[in-house]
């Protein structure tokens, strides 16, 4: 078994290698390429799944303490810093679902990037290699043993997420006619305000990490949350607080950014105009995941020297998860970009998981963000087929002399209609991630989002009280609500009424490389949920509960099932969803949206997403561009080099005075003066020089001689 | 006697530069083989000397000594330890790859620039070796003159040559004037130049206002050199002007001639005036960290925008050696702590030069391509020179500090120490990071790469008549960055081996304060 | 001890004024330079005369003298590429008609 563990490594070792092979060899063909990205995402969820069949087999004691590895890395005075890897119940829970997921939208990129067709990606290996490089980068992430590799790997992935939204940021050959201009410059900006964004919340991090070193000199989860350790953390304050609580929002700091949390979260909409398996991977199922998945590593720091329902900075968490969930699903019913919904569903979703990790409950959080990852990848990649097919109608519309000319865009909503026909499979497949995201017994949504829901409500009833879990409880229900309603309005846009555009009346259905996948997710969705099932006795639970047992401050115990919260969360989401469809169901283009007409002046507050973007184009990019000028200006031209300038001048001028004085009056008299006297007997002395060497030899010779001889004579 | 590396390091290039001169000035190939042969030695030397000392590179190495002016009490006296074997190695890699690069590129008057370029090279080496002060002034000021000249005359017309290499000649001058009357009065009361001897003595101990000025003329010349702001105008002037290897050896390593005198003379000369005003020079620290990312951030000259950058990366450098130097007076303070921030430090310095030496590089790659380095000139060159942006990709990651290249590695271990010792220094500190993000990628990567690609802008600015090569990263390009790019995920993937010897250094240079 | 100091003196001045008659007189530079070598060698046969004479523990004398010798050699060689450079130039090696330093 042993053997096995130390073979964990390689899980991100594999797309590493593949993304080194296809950069520096592999390059030039296309399907080798993304051959090699598939192989190494292969053998990783291979190896994977034999690890967490190992690690269930280990029995609890594995699942609690895990398997490690570390290598000395950074020598740092007497001591060094060391990485490493591990592997525990947790670490097996994100293995199971990361390596499985990747691999599905590899396979689904192949088709979606249009391999071996005429108008294929032309830079279709290089789209393979940065995904295989954020494939190492979250495996990575999932199996680090400590904050090091844990915040190299959340890097990279950043770094990769930057390069894939804006992999439609410049356009290399004619023929990619579905990149305009515009998306051109869309997709860089978006590119450069995802990386920047997160950047603010990664510096966060940052400085958490480089506190915690100092004050405990180790970044290894395990040693951190010795109990030892995270009462030394009390005991220092910082900024009125105990530096641990500091630390904790500060590496909460990183999860807001990474998670796409109020205030964070305007990066993620727009990251849609990456590919949309990018969307599907990176913008839905795992990365944004991985600051849910921060929080939860390090949890015992949120929780440590308060009691769960007292610890402010889970209160931090779990009301920003709260305003995350909310906004994200209001915001979400005013979009008409269809990959847009669902990236304002994804920004509620990781409200709700953080929600969960806000009540203490470790196990809730992480549940939903498994499940999420696998309904979620599977809306994206049926999105991502409804956008192929249309895009696709567009082509044969034209080519039929049918196309309206205008430009259009495939994502928007408004143009389509009535694809279910069309594309039945990938109906099929939206609608059980619909299902699921709705939580609608028995997807896998349900049992997530209900355990969320029950905690809450559990905690609530505990204290009696209008407390903390209530208001979060009130949220969540209500964004089941009004999630339920958007999705019910997608739905009916998209899949039901008659079509909008000659593009979506052409649509046809995707490939099988593409619906292939989009089928095993759907399965997953529909049953994945049962792994936590309470009537089986929440499996999940036992695996992950315990891995925080060291430190003592996070007992993890599962709640049971309560039928008022699942009822209650059943029926609004069932009455969202119908009354969704039955108003979008007949929309006719041109027509005023339903929601519009019922809510007025909300809805634009909603389109215009809470004018958030706008408060920070003035209130932050604005003044910075302004400093960043005005630092020059005082630089070049105002104060510090016309100082230096002036300086010069200074001493030019100085010199010139100087000059003045001196070829007026000690040169004319003096120097001057001096010279004309010895021009004049110059020139009657230069009849000496004949320029014969021999002459001046005698003159030598003899003043030698007249000199000895004066010598003598005296 | 022991084989006598240092001696050999300094002086081939010396021994090289007076070849060239000798060589007729016809056969422009044999001189730029003879030059870039003569800058092997050195640099293969001094791989040879890091490996072999890096283990115990705690206490000096390879120590070489002779009298040598003896009515000065002056010696030749020469050594390395973890701080400066690093540093010499760069000089001698930058050296040879700008001297590799600059046969292709340098085309009017070769034979000069070769045989200076060599000069240059020993005077920089010379500094890093040097043990006694006298020499230390020798080997500083030996550097200054090649490098105006190299500014001077190749030098880009339209960037005011003359006028930016006078600016660079007379800052620096002004520091090394005010630092040779700092170490004649250190001679004065200990009687000795020798650098490891002088901390021991307690220098000026007995005459605190002199000591006080002492301590900031040589300040004063170390900060020039950073450069720490205010003293930093030279800089984006002399980088901008020179030609491309000239900037590149003026950012990776004369600006690490400042910065490895404030380690190896300031620090221990004066550990307790530097404890006392170690708030102020952060204060220099921070404002040039983010002042230098904000000024960077509004240039629309891609070398300008770099040599700002450069303001801003010393800054980190500063902020380590300040935190170290802040806490001299705590006994013990947490956790390796000084050490750490030190640590940083120093490979910041060495970082900063495989980087920012890369990023001066690629410069040239677009500006002999252009001969414009207007970032509104250029647009969508991605899909026109993939491999030019890769590499462009991973220097400027590096620059702002992604994990898993280098620079990540030496802006952690300052920060560590900051916050562990100066915490407030270090919450302001942090913003520089966002804005080294934000001018990296968006003025850099933004406007040069990405965007739409207008085949009309491009035939404006690119002739190819005049370019011999091929469109994306020729050859010779490729050869240049290659070992600096070996470099920044070397460092940035295991640092350990870099770090062993800086980390013993550093641990006995603070054991000795 | 045969002969006595002075006649070594007698002869090394002897040969000095031949020297230093040929420095003046030659008007081909190559006899200058063997003028200028006459008088150097008188000089050492002093310096010579002079240590076995009067200092004989002390080296100096043979040391100056092997000094000179080295430095004559010099001279020789950076003379007669000056001449031999002269000659290139002007296509003469007469003394007299050297005249550049002529105001």
């Amino acid at each position: 078994m042993e053997f096995i563990f130390n073979l964990t490594p390689l899980i991100p070792l594999f797309p590493l290698l593949a993304f080194a092979i296809i950069v520096l060899f592999t390059h030039r063909h296309n399907r080798l390429s993304s051959s090699i990205a598939i192989g190494g995402i292969a053998l990783s969820t291979a190896l994977g799944w034999t690890l967490v069949l190992a690690t269930i087999l280990s029995g609890e004691h594995a699942w609690a303490e895990g398997w490690q590895l570390r290598v000395p890395w950074l020598p740092a005075g007497t001591t060094v810093l060391e990485l490493g890897f591990a592997v525990d119940g947790f670490t097996a829970a994100m293995l199971f679902m990361v390596p499985f997921v990747c691999l599905m939208i590899f396979i689904y990129s192949q088709g979606y990037m249009k391999l071996g067709q005429p108008d294929q990606d032309p830079r279709y290996a290089r789209f393979f290699a940065y995904i295989s490089l954020f494939a190492a980068g979250m495996l990575g992430l999932v199996v680090a043993r400590d904050l090091v590799l844990l915040f190299i790997s959340w890097e990279v992935m950043g770094l990769c997420s930057y390069l894939l939204i804006g992999f439609w940021s410049f356009r290399k050959a004619d023929s990619e006619h579905h990149i305009d201009a515009a998306q051109v410059v869309r997709a860089r900006q978006a590119a450069l305000k995802a990386f920047i964004t997160t950047r603010i919340g990664d510096v966060l991090l940052f400085s958490g990490i480089a506190l915690l070193y100092s004050y405990t000199g180790t970044l290894t989860f395990r040693e951190l949350f010795r109990p030892e350790t995270l009462e030394t953390l009390q005991a220092i304050s910082l900024l009125g607080m105990p530096a641990v609580t500091v630390i904790a929002l500060l590496v909460f700091g990183g999860a807001v950014g990474k998670s796409a949390q109020f205030p964070l979260h305007v990066w993620l909409p727009d990251a849609m105009e990456g590919p949309t398996p990018v969307s599907a991977l990176i913008h839905a199922a795992t990365m944004v995941a991985a600051g849910v998945y921060l929080v939860a590593r390090t949890l015992p720091l949120f929780i440590a020297g308060f009691v769960v329902a007292d610890a402010p900075a889970l209160h931090w968490v779990a009301v920003i998860g709260a305003i995350t969930a909310l906004l994200g699903a209001t915001v979400g019913l005013a979009q008409d970009d269809i990959k847009r919904v669902l990236a304002y569903s994804t920004i509620s979703q990781l409200g709700y998981m953080m929600m969960g990790l806000g009540l203490g409950s470790l196990v809730a959080g992480i549940f939903h963000l498994l499940t999420h990852a696998f309904f979620k990848a599977l809306l994206f990649l049926s999105a991502g087929s409804v956008i192929h097919g249309v895009e696709h109608g567009a082509h044969i519309a034209a080519h039929n002399g049918h196309g309206h000319g205008e430009h259009f865009s495939p994502n928007d909503m408004k143009i389509m209609g009535g694809l279910r026909h069309r594309m039945p499979r990938t109906f099929v497949a939206y609608l059980a991630g619909a299902l699921a995201l709705v939580g609608i017994v028995p997807f896998a949504g349900f049992w997530s989002k209900d355990e969320i829901l029950a905690e809450a409500f559990h905690l609530w009833r505990a204290d009696g009280t209008l407390n903390l879990p209530f208001w979060v409880w009130l949220a969540g229900t209500l964004g089941a609500f009004f999630t339920a309603l958007y999705m019910g309005r997608q739905l009916g846009l998209v899949f039901w009424g008659e079509p909008r555009h000659a593009a979506a009346r052409h649509a046809h259905e995707s490939p099988s490389s593409m619906t292939v996948p989009l089928i095993v997710l759907a399965l997953f969705a529909l049953l994945f949920g049962f792994v936590n099932a309470p009537f089986l006795g929440n499996p999940l639970h036992h695996l992950m509960g315990n891995v925080h047992e060291v430190s003592e401050v996070v007992h993890a115990e599962a709640i049971p099932f309560n039928p008022t919260v699942a009822g209650i969360s059943t029926v609004l989401a069932v009455a969202g969803l119908l009354l969704g469809w039955s108003l979008y169901r007949n929309y006719r283009a041109g027509q005023v949206e339903p929601f519009q007409a019922a809510l007025g002046p909300v809805f634009t507050v909603l389109r215009n997403k809470y004018y958030i973007d706008d408060l920070y184009q003035w209130a932050i990019i604005r003044p910075a561009v302004w400093l960043a000028n005005f630092c020059f200006n005082i630089d070049d031209r105002w104060i510090i080099d016309p100082f230096v300038d002036l300086v010069g001048a200074a001493g030019r001028a100085a010199s010139d005075i100087a000059r003045v004085l001196d070829s007026g009056v000690i040169d004319r008299w003096f120097v001057e003066g001096t010279a004309q006297l010895f021009n004049a007997a110059g020139r009657w002395l230069r009849y000496s020089e004949t320029g014969h060497v021999q002459n001046y030899l005698l003159v030598v010779a003899v003043t030698i001689l007249l000199l000895l001889g004066l010598y003598l004579y005296f | 006697m022991n084989f006598p590396f240092l001696t050999l390091i300094t002086f081939i290039p010396l021994l090289g530069a007076v070849v060239v001169a000798l060589m007729p000035g016809k056969h422009e190939r044999a001189l730029k083989l003879v030059a870039v042969l003569f800058s092997v030695p050195s640099l293969v030397l001094a791989l040879i000397a890091w490996l072999l000392s890096a283990q115990a590179a705690g206490e000096m190495q390879l120590l070489e000594e002779a009298v040598w002016i003896p009515t000065l009490n002056a010696y030749y006296r020469v050594g390395v330890d973890g701080i400066s074997l690093p540093l010499v190695f760069l000089t001698t890699l930058l050296t040879t790859l700008s001297l590799f690069y600059s046969a292709y590129t340098i085309k009017k008057r070769v034979k000069e620039f070769f045989a200076l370029f060599l000069l240059l090279e020993t005077g920089m080496i010379g500094v890093f070796v040097a043990l006694d002060l006298i020499l230390f002034y020798i080997f500083w000021e030996v550097g200054l003159v090649p490098m105006f000249l190299l500014i001077g005359i190749w030098g880009q017309p339209q960037d005011r040559p003359q006028y930016s290499a006078i600016k660079f000649f007379l800052y620096t001058l002004v520091g090394s004037v005010a630092m040779l009357l700092a170490f004649i009065a250190i001679y004065l009361t200990t009687g000795t130049w020798n650098i490891l001897q002088i901390p021991s003595l307690k220098p000026l101990a007995g005459n605190p206002a002199l000591a006080i000025a002492a301590f900031w003329a040589i300040f004063l010349a170390f900060a020039i050199k950073v450069p720490s702001w205010p003293f930093h105008t030279w800089l984006p002037d002399a980088h901008t002007a020179a030609p491309t290897a000239g900037s590149v050896v003026l950012a990776g390593v004369l600006l690490k001639l400042g910065g490895y005198g404030m380690i190896r003379i300031l620090l221990p000369f004066f550990p307790d005036l530097f404890r006392q005003f170690a708030p102020w020079i952060g204060v220099l620290a921070l404002i040039s960290m983010i002042y230098g990312a904000l000024v960077s951030m509004a240039q629309w000259d891609l070398k300008r925008l770099i040599a700002y950058s450069s303001v801003s990366h010393m800054g980190f450098f500063m902020l380590g050696l300040v935190a170290a130097a802040a806490s001299l007076d705590v006994a013990n303070p947490v956790l390796n702590s000084r050490a750490i921030a030190l640590n940083g430090a120093v490979l910041q310095m060495f970082n900063h030069g495989i980087i920012t030496g890369g990023l001066f590089f690629l410069v040239g790659v677009i500006y002999e391509r252009t001969h414009t380095r207007d970032l509104k000139a250029f647009g969508g060159l991605s899909a026109k020179m993939p491999v030019y942006y890769g590499v462009m990709l991973m220097t400027a990651l590096a620059s702002l500090g992604l994990p898993g290249l280098a620079g990540f590695i030496s802006e952690f271990m300052v920060f560590r120490g900051a916050f562990a010792l100066i915490p407030t220094y270090a919450i302001i500190g942090i913003v520089a990071i966002v804005l080294g993000a934000a001018y990296i990628l968006w003025k850099i990567i933004q406007h040069v790469f990405l965007g739409e690609f207008s085949e009309e802008r491009w035939q404006k600015i690119f002739n190819p008549a005049h370019w011999h090569f091929s469109l994306d990263m020729a050859r010779f390009e490729v050869i240049t960055m290659a070992p600096l790019l070996f470099f920044m995920v070397l460092v940035g993937v295991y640092p350990a081996p870099v770090l062993n010897g800086i980390n013993a250094a550093t641990t006995a240079l603070l054991a000795g304060l | 001890m045969a002969i006595p100091l002075p006649w070594w003196l007698t002869v090394a001045a002897a040969l000095f004024a031949i020297g230093l008659y040929g420095v003046l007189s030659r008007r081909n530079a190559i006899g200058v330079l063997l003028g200028i070598e006459l008088m150097l060698n008188a000089a050492n046969i002093n310096l010579v005369a002079f240590w076995r004479y009067i200092t004989p523990q002390a080296l100096t004398g043979q040391v100056f003298a092997i000094f000179v010798i080295g430095i004559a050699a010099a001279e020789a060689a950076a003379g007669l590429a000056i001449i031999i450079s002269a000659y290139r130039r002007r296509r003469t090696v007469v003394v007299d008609e050297l005249d550049t330093m002529r105001w």
